[in-house]
């Protein structure tokens, strides 16, 4: 039996909980709040790419005694342990595309979205906290990397320039997007793909966070996407997990930037 | 009609390269000279308006993100798998990908374009330059090819460099303990990947990366180094910077 260990649906633990729906694959759920820095902790499922983990905080799939990290990576998992689903369809250029998506949202879409999501929605959370007790704890994450995106919430380095510059930054993965959806209505082609359900996951917290960069006026593509999506059933369940109100609101500091700039 | 848009066998460039040398693949090579801006001249612009190497193009299709191509490349032609079938191999595969490419390479090549590339054009005319870097489509690689070329990486940035290149170093070498190769069981795009960043490692970091600390990086990099697809494709090398990999002959 495959073990998911994820927070609410939004971002990175959104994609798996589609993936596993769409391919009717049975699970059981080890839900964990990130605030809580459970997923730190003694006893959490781990290995060395999860400690690692260039996307830090989540989602875990456990399948017997192998724990598999990196959401994209763990979609494409999903796909090829139940064909049945097809859910990397196509040929190989297709699946060439479905993956170059896929490194495209990691890199290029997501440590922007999660920027924006963090100062808004996880930084009022952090600062609501003891201050003590959450500096000692912080400075027991390791490692260093994963240490220093969860301060860079609290400390001030996401103000209103550094919040600027990462609108500028995301206005091109953003115009990337609404051209492909123009071409076609999946990202890697004519039929949906693991793709689809990376990307959704990613471009949905933004007509919320930038609605200067996605709304229905300026890119009416990826908002149609956005639509089609919600309409499937596996993603109206993925959703349904849900155990606040609010979990288009949870956010964790995710992938960082490129260090080139 | 299969043709390959390349640099030297290393980093991007090397990985299409040695995927396609190991299927026994042939193509038409066009070498672009990285050092001379070649990829960002409008007929190359034509064929991958971002101006970032290597392109494979088949079939009047394009291809432009150097790993993904090497899952294209292994999944379209005929010859030796390079990939495992095993779904949990082929994770591992893809997930120390993404580890190179995007935190162990990036560092490394920090290093490499400061002391390398930087210097190997900051001599030529200053406007010369100013104007290459008008030319490049992407601004990331605009503000890349700016710090190399005008040294204006920080302290700060090359420090944090030196840091992971050394703690990546250290991980692989664990990973090599009890792994014999980056997916786990066989030889696989994985050790491509890795060795297209690494071949250089016990010279570019040679305290931390040789024989004494880290015996499995050499092993691994010395198999595959004496792989007949590695000494096809690294024969390709036109520059000091790919014979850097005689290094890893074995000394009899």
């Amino acid at each position: 039996m495959l073990e998911l260990y994820h927070s609410e649906p939004n971002i990175y633990s959104l994609k798996p909980l589609i993936a596993l729906n769409e391919a009717g694959a049975p699970y059981t759920s080890r839900y964990f709040d990130p605030t809580s820095f459970e997923q730190h902790s003694e006893g959490f499922p781990r290995n060395v790419e999860s400690g690692l983990h260039l996307e830090r905080e989540g989602p875990i799939l456990v399948d017997g005694a192998t724990v598999l990290s990196s959401s994209f990576f763990i979609l494409e998992y999903i796909a090829e342990a139940f064909p049945a689903a097809n859910l990397l369809p196509g040929d190989a250029y297709e699946h060439y595309r479905a993956r170059a998506w896929g490194q495209f949202t990691a890199l290029q879409l997501s440590p922007g979205v999660c920027a924006l999501g963090c100062a808004r929605y996880l930084a009022p959370v952090l600062k609501s906290r003891d201050p003590n007790q959450l500096k000692a704890r912080l400075e027991r994450i390791e490692p260093a990397e994963r240490r220093a995106a969860w301060v860079a919430v609290i400390d001030g380095s996401y103000d209103e320039k550094t919040l600027a510059g990462v609108r500028e930054r995301l206005a091109m993965p953003v115009r990337r997007f609404e051209s492909a959806l123009a071409r076609t209505s999946w990202l890697a082609g004519s039929a949906y793909s693991v793709a689809d359900i990376d990307a959704f996951a990613m471009l949905s917290p933004l007509p919320d966070l930038a609605p200067e960069l996605v709304s229905a006026s300026v890119t009416p593509r990826i908002v149609q996407f956005l639509h089609r999506m919600r309409e499937r059933p596996a993603v109206q369940q993925a959703l349904a997990v849900a155990r606040t109100a609010r979990p288009q609101e949870a956010f964790v500091p995710g992938a960082e930037p490129s260090r080139w700039g | 009609m299969l043709t390959l848009y390349h640099w030297e066998p290393n980093a991007n460039s090397g990985k299409p390269m040695l995927a396609l040398a190991e299927k026994g693949v042939e193509y038409e090579s066009h070498y672009l000279d990285l050092l001379n801006f070649d990829q960002h001249k409008p007929e190359y612009l034509r064929i991958n308006p971002d101006g970032t190497i290597p392109a494979l193009v088949h079939e009047e299709k394009i291809l432009t993100e150097s790993t993904p191509m090497m899952e294209y490349i292994d999944e379209r032609f005929e010859g030796p798998p390079l990939r495992p079938t095993d779904p949990k191999e082929r994770w591992r595969m893809r997930w120390w990908m993404r580890f190179f490419d995007s935190y162990f390479a990036p560092s490394l090549s920090m290093i490499g374009w400061s002391v390398f590339v930087g210097p190997a054009v900051r001599n030529r005319d200053r406007a010369e330059l100013e104007a290459a870097i008008e030319r490049i489509p992407l601004e990331s690689r605009r503000i890349a090819w700016r710090k190399a070329m005008f040294n204006e990486f920080s302290q700060a940035e090359l420090a944090e460099s030196r840091r992971r290149a050394a703690f990546g170093t250290d991980v692989l070498e664990r990973h090599l303990t009890t792994h014999p190769w980056i997916a786990g069981s066989s030889f696989s795009l994985g050790d491509i990947n890795g060795f297209n960043l690494g071949y250089a490692l016990p010279l570019s970091q040679p305290d931390r990366c040789n024989d004494e600390k880290t015996p499995h990086i050499l092993e691994w990099l010395r198999k595959i180094y004496e792989r007949p697809a590695t000494q096809a494709t690294w024969a390709k090398g036109r520059t000091q910077m790919a014979s850097r990999v005689s290094v890893l002959q074995r000394k009899s």
